[in-house]
């Protein structure tokens, strides 16, 4: 299809192809030309090849002097005329191929306005691209869009030198934990939790379904023990007094984490479909948010409940709840634990800072049903009473504080997809929740939970719902993220539709790489980050791997301060490619003067017979 | 990336399958023309209205191919494992059950 005068001049420095067959001694007018938006899937398919082609800008107003066919590339030796390439000027951003190669250039090149880059090679205008651009102070060609940065953050401030306001507080007192003992009580003595024993038939009686239960103390000795796949790891922690989530007082364990394993009394295990069950250090990434720490001891449980319930939605709801029998008795002995024994005390501040870029954060969790949920606000952190599934709430968007997330406002029954799953202590130690907290450039008016149900219309019906939610809001920038991949990647696209289409930049995160490949896309989906760190891009099976991290966090935040600030953030190569990733964090490094530590992948881990065959 | 590795994964055929089970977290379907059988993830079926029992199901999809002759023993352990904790419990509700 020819393309107009319009698509020619923003398509001014990509390839330039005929249409349709053109008679020798044309003049080359946009008419004659093909739109390069296709040009990609025509590549990979082998139908075209761009070598020596010239650019739009350059073939323009040139004479054919040989009689081509439809979808043959012009090159200098079938034209009279040409014209010489003005500089590749910044306009580049529309369409990815030309944009691709500069950007994946190592960092040193001056990538003009160093950009970020995430791509996403599936589906129709999908790619993805990340910028760190405004900060990318990489060189001459990237001067105006330093310039550009600065004044976003000088240009708000000045206006309103305001204050930061402290909205609330919350304190956060660590008890180190080193060992952990069965007693006849549950008691913390010194350093040593007893855990009661016993306990394990209230746990069973505690709901009809369960009907065994198992505990085991893993230590870091035994860490290479075969275990069932891992639904959960919580943090142990409560609130001192009468004080609600995200205010207050939590008192916190350190060194020890719950963890919930189970099956149906078949052995099947609950919400089976292929998963993370084998050695434990094999197969948790240490120290992701939502992971335990290396060194840290598990109070693992493993809850049988009745046969055929494990795809129900009743089935995994049971296990969390009566699991939590366990972690309420240690939680009452902890509230009577003596001021002395506190190891750290910390304070989170809400603080909101008027003249400040505000934005928000959307936070779409898993609400298809079964374990596809998750239980918002419990009374107590990562509880289970006073708490509502957020599917039975229609998945619709809650409203909490950065404090309620980061104090366990989320007990998440975490859908299977081992690597990408926010388990409940992601969101304990969400990174971009504290990341967008201290940054002193922004200010975090909230965070936005809402669901992903299982069909389209509902998920429409909420995705609306968000929209008009972040409108009221009066924001400058969002951030979308999801976990998992998808069918949710619908709605994860609607919520960034919604909130484009109402002026906010938005920057959306999520593991997609290879396998998380979006399945659709939109105008509004410019600015991504990519949570991927496995070394193929896929799914590894590893606990917790593709998880968003504090790296993945500086990146959204280095992006939306370029978009809010107005400056472009380049597009992504059509295909997957990590290096899109290493070039912006590099630029980020270099524009704020700070190390950016990536952490490890799949590939410091023991290495089991299966990824060494199979996915390295 | 691994995709390198299949000789015919660019023959992408469109399927077509019928929904016989569907579960708070699955979806099970028979592919027509007896070709076979596979339950998914809610989260992986791209649904308009509520999945159902007897809806009938599009997709494009190509030949699993095997990807080499090496057993990994790791997950032949695995389900090893597997099997004979089923087999365990199995006996055990039996029992019970008696």
């Amino acid at each position: 299809m020819s393309i107009t005068a319009e698509t020619a001049k923003e398509h001014a420095h990509d390839p330039a192809v005929l249409c349709c067959r053109a008679e020798a001694g044309i003049t080359i007018e946009p008419a004659n030309l093909e739109d390069p938006a296709i040009f990609d899937d025509l590549v990979d398919s082998g139908l075209l090849s761009l070598d020596g082609c010239l650019t739009i800008e350059e073939v323009l107003g040139a004479k054919l002097t040989k009689t081509c066919d439809s979808l043959c590339p012009l090159t200098a030796d079938v034209l009279d005329g040409v014209k010489a390439p003005s500089a590749p000027a910044e306009e580049e951003e529309e369409e990815a191929a030309p944009a691709a190669a500069p950007v994946a250039a190592p960092a040193a090149a001056p990538v003009a306005g160093g950009v970020m880059k995430i791509h996403i090679g599936e589906g129709k205008d999908i790619d993805l691209e990340i910028p760190v651009g405004a900060l990318g102070a990489g060189g001459a060609a990237a001067v105006a869009v330093p310039a550009g940065a600065e004044s976003t953050v000088a240009g708000a401030a000045p206006a309103e030198a305001e204050e930061e306001k402290v909205v609330r507080t919350l304190t956060r007192k660590h008890f180190n934990i080193t060992e952990v003992k069965r007693g006849p009580e549950t008691k913390i003595e010194g350093t040593t939790l007893y855990i009661r024993e016993g306990i394990e038939q209230e746990v069973i009686d505690n709901q009809e379904l369960v009907k065994d239960f198992h505990l085991e103390i893993i230590t870091p000795e035994n860490y290479h023990t075969y275990s069932e796949t891992i639904m959960d790891v919580q943090p142990i922690a409560t609130k001192e007094g009468d004080a609600d989530l995200g205010t207050g007082v939590t008192r916190v364990l350190d060194g020890v984490v719950m963890m919930l394993t189970g099956t149906d009394e078949d052995g099947v295990q609950i919400g089976e479909f292929g998963s993370s069950e084998g050695y434990l250090d094999e197969n948790i990434m240490w120290n992701r948010p939502g992971c335990p720490d290396k060194g840290e001891i598990f109070i693992k449980g493993n809850i049988v409940i009745q046969e055929k319930t494990n795809m129900e939605r009743r089935g995994p709801m049971a296990a969390h709840t009566a699991f939590d029998v366990i972690t309420q008795e240690i939680r009452e002995v902890m509230k009577e634990l003596d001021e002395s024994l506190v190891s750290d005390t910390e304070e989170l501040k809400q603080v909101r800072r008027p003249g400040k870029k505000k934005v928000v954060i959307v936070k779409e969790i898993m609400g298809q049903g079964a374990m596809h949920d998750n239980f918002i606000l419990p009374v107590e952190p990562v509880g289970i009473l006073g708490a509502r599934a957020n599917v039975d709430l229609g998945n619709v968007p809650v409203c909490v504080s950065p404090l309620e997330v980061l104090d366990g406002c989320i007990h998440a029954l975490t859908c299977i997809g081992p690597a990408s799953k926010e388990m409940s202590r992601h969101y304990w130690r969400e990174p971009l929740v504290l990341e967008a907290l201290h940054d002193p450039e922004v200010d975090l008016c909230g965070v936005v939970f809402v669901g992903s149900p299982q069909i389209n219309a509902e998920k429409f019906y909420v995705s609306k719902r968000v929209g008009h939610t972040v409108e009221m809001m009066d924001v400058d920038g969002a951030f979308v993220t999801t976990e998992g991949f998808g069918n949710n990647h619908i709605d994860f696209a609607s919520h960034i539709e919604q909130i484009g289409m109402r002026g906010v930049p938005v920057v959306g995160m999520s593991y997609c790489a290879v396998q998380g490949a979006l399945v659709v896309g939109n105008k509004h989906m410019t600015y991504m980050v990519d949570n991927n760190k496995s070394e193929s891009g896929i799914e590894n099976e590893v606990l917790g791997c593709n998880t968003l991290c504090e790296e993945d966090a500086i990146r959204a935040l280095a992006m939306l301060k370029t978009a809010m600030g107005g400056e472009e953030v380049k597009a992504a190569e059509k295909k997957w490619n990590p290096n899109v990733k290493s070039t912006n964090v590099e630029l980020i490094e270099a524009a704020y003067g700070k190390k950016v530590d990536l952490v490890d992948n799949e590939q410091s881990l023991p290495m089991s017979q299966k990824r060494k065959e199979k996915y390295d | 990336m691994n995709n390198e590795r299949l000789h015919y994964g660019d023959k992408i055929i469109y399927m077509e399958g019928v929904v016989v089970d569907v579960d708070d977290c699955s979806i099970s379907v028979d592919l027509k023309g007896r070709l076979g059988f596979f339950k998914a993830p809610k989260r992986m079926f791209i649904c308009d209205t509520e999945p159902k029992v007897g809806q009938e199901i599009g997709w494009n999809m190509s030949f699993p191919e095997q990807l080499g002759p090496e057993i990994n023993e790791k997950y032949v352990s695995n389900i090893e494992k597997e099997r004979r904790k089923q087999e365990e419990m199995r006996t055990r509700l039996d029992n019970k059950e008696v």
